[in-house]
């Protein structure tokens, strides 16, 4: 038993394994999605396998208080981003203004096996945002206002944005460049019941130039194509601040070869019902992030430094820097002593 | 060609610099055995007082640009050399005087700041504007950080550069004032291990800020993919030694690899991927 455990802990499985990450590291380059997670599972399973080892069986490393707190760390950090990867979740979200969040909005999904947060028990309402624009459109501060209801009732007006997330039952809402117009339009078909729903248009401003959607109306082949025109104030050459309250828009609507253009109030008619522009609202995309052991990940790799910073201090401190203390060697080029760092 | 404030200042700076690197490599010479002046390291004094004045001069210059544009050198590549350049010269000046054996390596150190001087020579101080992700407070500790390590490994590359050098004639004689290679060698391992300690919290940090700023700590983009290159390297060199005889040469080489790569994951990888430090709109 120990003479395998004394096998695994070698060094030179150690400098194997540190290479192979170096390769799985590569690999996963700029594509972590589409990359296989084995090229960096299997070589950190080893170095895992090779660190415990070393660990119960070197003296070098479990004698030395600090440097074992350092490579303890380190695979406390190799199990935690592994319990991260298979409980967490990733996904992104477009909500409108006075929307309420519900699950079925997250799109993109990508989550662990084991993932099992309480999104059900996430409950906000989406308010307007405002976002700074430098000249050349340069993005500043995003500010989006967010409700949250209160046990008395009341509603909690909270501002979130950029590096303020949205933290609600540990998942983390995040603003980004993702954001835009939509209108809210009226449905009343000739028969059946009447629908609201609202329309997002692109992102805005990066897709200033194609503001435009479609849509089908329910039971009908209908086509209806819809193309905002809208006053927003942008400007390339000054500062700006894009403000859903500050805009306005122009609805153009076409079927088949009929167009109209629909101020917000207007309705038309068109072959199968009645197609009412309401009002004009915002949307604002985010990242969501949920990930239960980020807290314990940041914590593990700081006491693992604190304890690498103790190991040094007491070696650095226990020698002078510039004494030779390895009177085996001269500087002809010959080798230095083993490990006399 | 329009000068704006803090070029001459920049200017200036490079020029303390540039009498830095030039007392530091007269101190070298072969010919100066003898010479009072050597002997007793009174030109390192003035080697010391350059950089320091350097150092000076690159504050005012980065004050000046700060006060100009409104925001610190964080952004484009003109900011990042002036800073780096900065933060090079007033971290090696502190090892420089507390450390003596390292003092002739200078000439190495100097001489490679000079990529990063000549290459600032030659780019416009363009302005640049400020992301909202730069608003954070961590942003602070994470170049902090990473500026004590950039220097700490830059260090390293004057004693590997020795080793390697002293495999010839001209250079041990260069380096006859510098101590055997094993103490040298011994004493850029530790720079090395401390660079590590600095090189973890700049990665820590800078995974705190990735999350707050991007929603993620670590998406191995170019330059995460880059940085832990670097970590690794110096983890595969500190445990090379614990295993392998590694003669000073290949020990300098080991050295000097790790600090092109750090290099590299700084000043390289801004052209291959901008957008990881730069708003979208
Ligand atoms: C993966 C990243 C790792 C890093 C960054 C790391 C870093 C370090 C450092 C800096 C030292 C001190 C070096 C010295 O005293 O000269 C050290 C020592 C040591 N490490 Fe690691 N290590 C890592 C992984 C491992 C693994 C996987 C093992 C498993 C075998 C291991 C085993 C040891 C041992 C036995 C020492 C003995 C130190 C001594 O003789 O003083 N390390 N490590």
């Amino acid at each position: 038993m120990m003479q395998v455990l004394s096998a695994l802990a070698s060094l030179k499985l150690t400098l194997l394994g540190m290479v192979l990450l170096g390769i799985g590291a590569a690999l996963s380059y700029g594509n972590p999605v589409e990359t296989s997670i084995w090229v960096l599972v299997m070589p950190l399973a080893l170095l895992a396998i090779n660190l415990a080892a070393a660990i119960l069986t070197n003296p070098r490393i479990n004698r030395q208080p600090g440097l074992l707190v350092f490579h303890v760390g380190l695979l406390g950090m190799v199990v935690l981003a592994g319990i991260g990867r298979l409980t967490h979740l990733d996904a992104h979200l477009e909500i409108g203004k006075e929307q309420a969040f519900s699950p079925e909005l997250l799109m993109d999904v990508r989550k662990g096996p084991w993932h099992a947060g309480a999104l059900d028990k996430v409950v906000f309402t989406q308010g307007g945002f405002t976002v700074d624009y430098a000249p050349k459109l340069r993005r500043g501060l995003t500010h989006s206002q967010v409700f949250l209801p209160q046990p008395d009732g009341s509603m909690l007006e909270i501002d979130v944005g950029d590096d303020r997330p949205l933290v609600l039952e540990r998942y983390r809402f995040y603003t980004t460049h993702n954001k835009g117009f939509a209108p809210v339009l009226t449905w009343i078909p000739e028969e059946g019941e009447r629908v609201s729903g609202r329309v997002h248009m692109p992102s805005y401003p990066l897709f200033e130039y194609k503001q435009d959607n479609h849509w089908i109306p329910p039971g009908t082949e209908e086509d209806i194509k819809f193309w905002l025109q809208l006053d927003t104030g942008m400007t390339l050459e000054d500062a700006w601040v894009l403000d859903g309250r500050n805009s306005s828009g122009v609805l153009v609507v076409t079927s088949g070869d009929q167009r109209v253009e629909l101020k917000p109030g207007e309705e038309t008619q068109l072959p199968h019902g009645r197609l009412r522009f309401d009002y004009l609202t915002t949307w604002m995309g985010y990242r969501v992030f949920y990930d239960p052991t980020i807290q314990w990940l940041f914590f593990v790799s700081v006491a693992g430094v604190f304890g690498l910073g103790q190991f040094f201090w007491k070696k650095l401190s226990l020698t002078a820097w510039t004494d030779d203390d390895s009177p085996t060697d001269n500087n002809n080029g010959t080798a230095n002593k083993r490990g006399s760092v | 060609m329009n000068i704006v404030a803090e070029q001459p200042w920049l200017w200036a700076g490079l020029l303390a610099y540039l009498v830095a690197t030039l007392v530091a490599m007269w101190g070298l010479s072969p010919r100066l055995v003898g010479s009072e002046s050597v002997q007793s390291h009174r030109h390192e004094r003035i080697v010391l007082g350059a950089i320091v004045l350097g150092v000076l001069l690159l504050t005012i210059a980065i004050a000046v640009r700060w006060v100009r544009i409104g925001h610190g050198p964080w952004l484009n590549l003109f900011e990042l050399l002036m800073s780096q350049l900065w933060s090079l010269g007033l971290i090696y000046a502190l090892l420089y005087w507390r450390l003596p054996g390292l003092r002739p390596s200078a000439a190495i150190v100097m001489l490679v700041m000079w990529i990063l001087g000549s290459w600032v020579l030659l780019l416009e101080p363009a302005d640049s504007y400020f992301p909202a992700t730069y608003y954070n407070v961590w942003k602070w500790s994470h170049v902090g950080l990473g500026k004590v390590f950039l220097a700490l490994l830059l260090a390293g590359v004057g004693l590997g550069g020795v080793m390697i050098l002293r495999l010839t004639e001209r250079g041990r004689r260069w380096f006859r004032a510098m101590p055997t290679d094993a103490v040298i060698d011994k004493l850029a391992w530790r720079l090395m291990m401390l660079a590590l300690v600095f090189d973890s919290l700049m990665l820590i940090t800078g995974a705190v800020w990735a999350q707050d700023a991007w929603g993620r700590y670590w998406a191995w983009d170019a330059l995460e993919t880059s940085a832990f290159f670097t970590w690794l390297l110096l983890a595969v060199g500190l445990h090379i030694r614990l295993s392998y005889k590694v003669p000073p040469w290949a020990s300098g080489v080991m050295i000097i690899s790790i600090f092109v790569l750090a290099f590299v994951t700084y000043f390289g990888m801004p052209y291959v991927s901008t957008v990881a430090h730069k708003g979208m709109v």
